[in-house]
């Protein structure tokens, strides 16, 4: 994945669809589980998680000829924890009632799997253009399967997008309560993981349905 | 020595380096996220003491009291902040109280963790709204019945008991312990 022909972009997109963090390694799948009740919530979640992403592989991928191999855990881990609570902070500051419903989940990205495989995958042994379209893949890819989880048990269980109903007088949302617990996100996650395996399995075997 | 510092160099100038970063940030960041909690509080404060225009703070008995004033300067009434167990984690509310002590004239709750579409639905004025205009001179119960306002009960949120019932915990217990102690400044 991370050898010399792909080009800058096809690592984007791998980071988005064929490899994407949460549908396709099932990497992240705490706070994609957790916090995808709202759309609101898995966008910002998203962004969070894009915005450590990045930094983690930026400062990973222009520190790889210093780094020494054992103590390389240390400082991804260090890295990693000091722009998540960047990010918490900046929340803190400027997206109050947000961070009060991420909670803890926006300071538990520092153990999100996803992102310290990243510096381990590809910053520290790639340049800082391909590290950067990793990260921007995974990042982006990590927000858009959140926010089809968000957007499906939002509409479901809380019969709003985006905090706008949308749904006609008629459905009745508290049928749906479960949508917003979490076994709804397990249900709808299972579901999403299910098509995505199939559609891919299908495409596989040369298109033919 | 020479070995560890030669392996080691790098984690301690990123250390240096990410506190410094740290320090930094939560330096230019921090008064706005001071001043987000003090106007969380202050909307929360005019939700459940209609007309209060500057508030005087102070502690009784381990609560934050506000004594709220309108804007003659004349005692509207307290707003009392505190705290008890719920059904998931720690419920946060704000109770006012009339300048004579025996009317609730709203609750609040500020922080909760309830589970989401069932006991989060303290927070929703739908459900809270009922403690308001209660005698605060006995004591809030729940029922499961439709309520009867004479007897200061609440209908308990359906599926969701176990939080009404704490809910009205915490508004008990800052009545028991703060209401006697509280006097026109």
């Amino acid at each position: 994945m991370a050898d010399g022909k792909v080009s800058d972009f096809t690592q984007f997109r791998e980071g988005v669809v064929d490899n994407n963090p949460v549908l396709v390694q099932l990497l992240g799948m705490c706070p994609a589980l957790a916090v995808s009740n709202t759309l609101e919530n898995a966008i910002v979640m998203g962004g969070a998680a894009t915005f450590v992403v990045v930094m983690s592989n930026l400062v990973t991928s222009l520190l790889r000829h210093q780094i020494k191999p054992h103590v390389r855990i240390l400082i991804f881990t260090l890295t990693i924890s000091t722009f998540v609570t960047i990010a918490d902070l900046f929340l803190r500051a400027h997206l109050f009632d947000v961070s009060r419903k991420l909670g803890p989940f926006v300071p538990l990205i520092i153990v999100n799997c996803m992102i310290i495989s990243r510096a381990e995958v590809v910053a520290i042994r790639n340049g800082l253009k391909r590290s950067l379209a990793d990260a921007f893949g995974i990042g982006v890819g990590f927000t858009l399967a959140l926010s089809v989880v968000g957007v499906i048990r939002e509409i479901l269980g809380s019969g709003t997008l985006l905090n706008y109903p949308v749904t006609p007088a008629a459905f009745e949302p508290h049928l749906w309560i479960i949508m917003v617990l979490p076994p709804g996100a397990f249900l709808t996650l299972g579901v999403i993981i299910g098509i995505v395996n199939y559609v891919r399995q299908r495409d596989r075997k040369g298109g033919a349905a | 020595m020479k070995k560890f510092v030669e392996e080691s160099w790098l984690v301690l100038v990123m250390g240096i380096g990410f506190a410094l970063l740290l320090a930094g940030t939560q330096a230019a960041l921090q008064g706005r996220i001071h001043e987000n909690q003090r106007e969380a509080t202050r909307q929360a404060i005019a939700e459940v003491l209609p007309g209060v225009a500057t508030t005087e703070q102070r502690e009784v008995e381990g609560y934050q009291v506000y004594e709220g004033f309108d804007d003659q300067g004349r005692l509207l009434g307290w707003v009392i902040e505190g705290s008890g167990t719920g059904f998931v984690d720690r419920i946060t509310l704000v109770v006012g109280l009339d300048v004579d002590k025996t009317r609730i004239t709203g609750v609040k709750v500020t922080s909760n963790v309830e589970t989401p579409g069932l006991g989060n639905k303290i927070e929703d004025a739908a459900w809270i709204g009922q403690f308001e205009g209660l005698d605060a001179e006995r004591r809030v119960d729940i029922t499961m019945a439709a309520p009867d306002r004479d007897d200061n009960k609440v209908q308990a949120i359906t599926g969701a008991t176990l939080s009404s019932v704490y809910t009205a915990d915490i508004v008990n217990a800052i009545l028991d312990t703060v209401r006697p102690k509280l006097e026109a400044p």
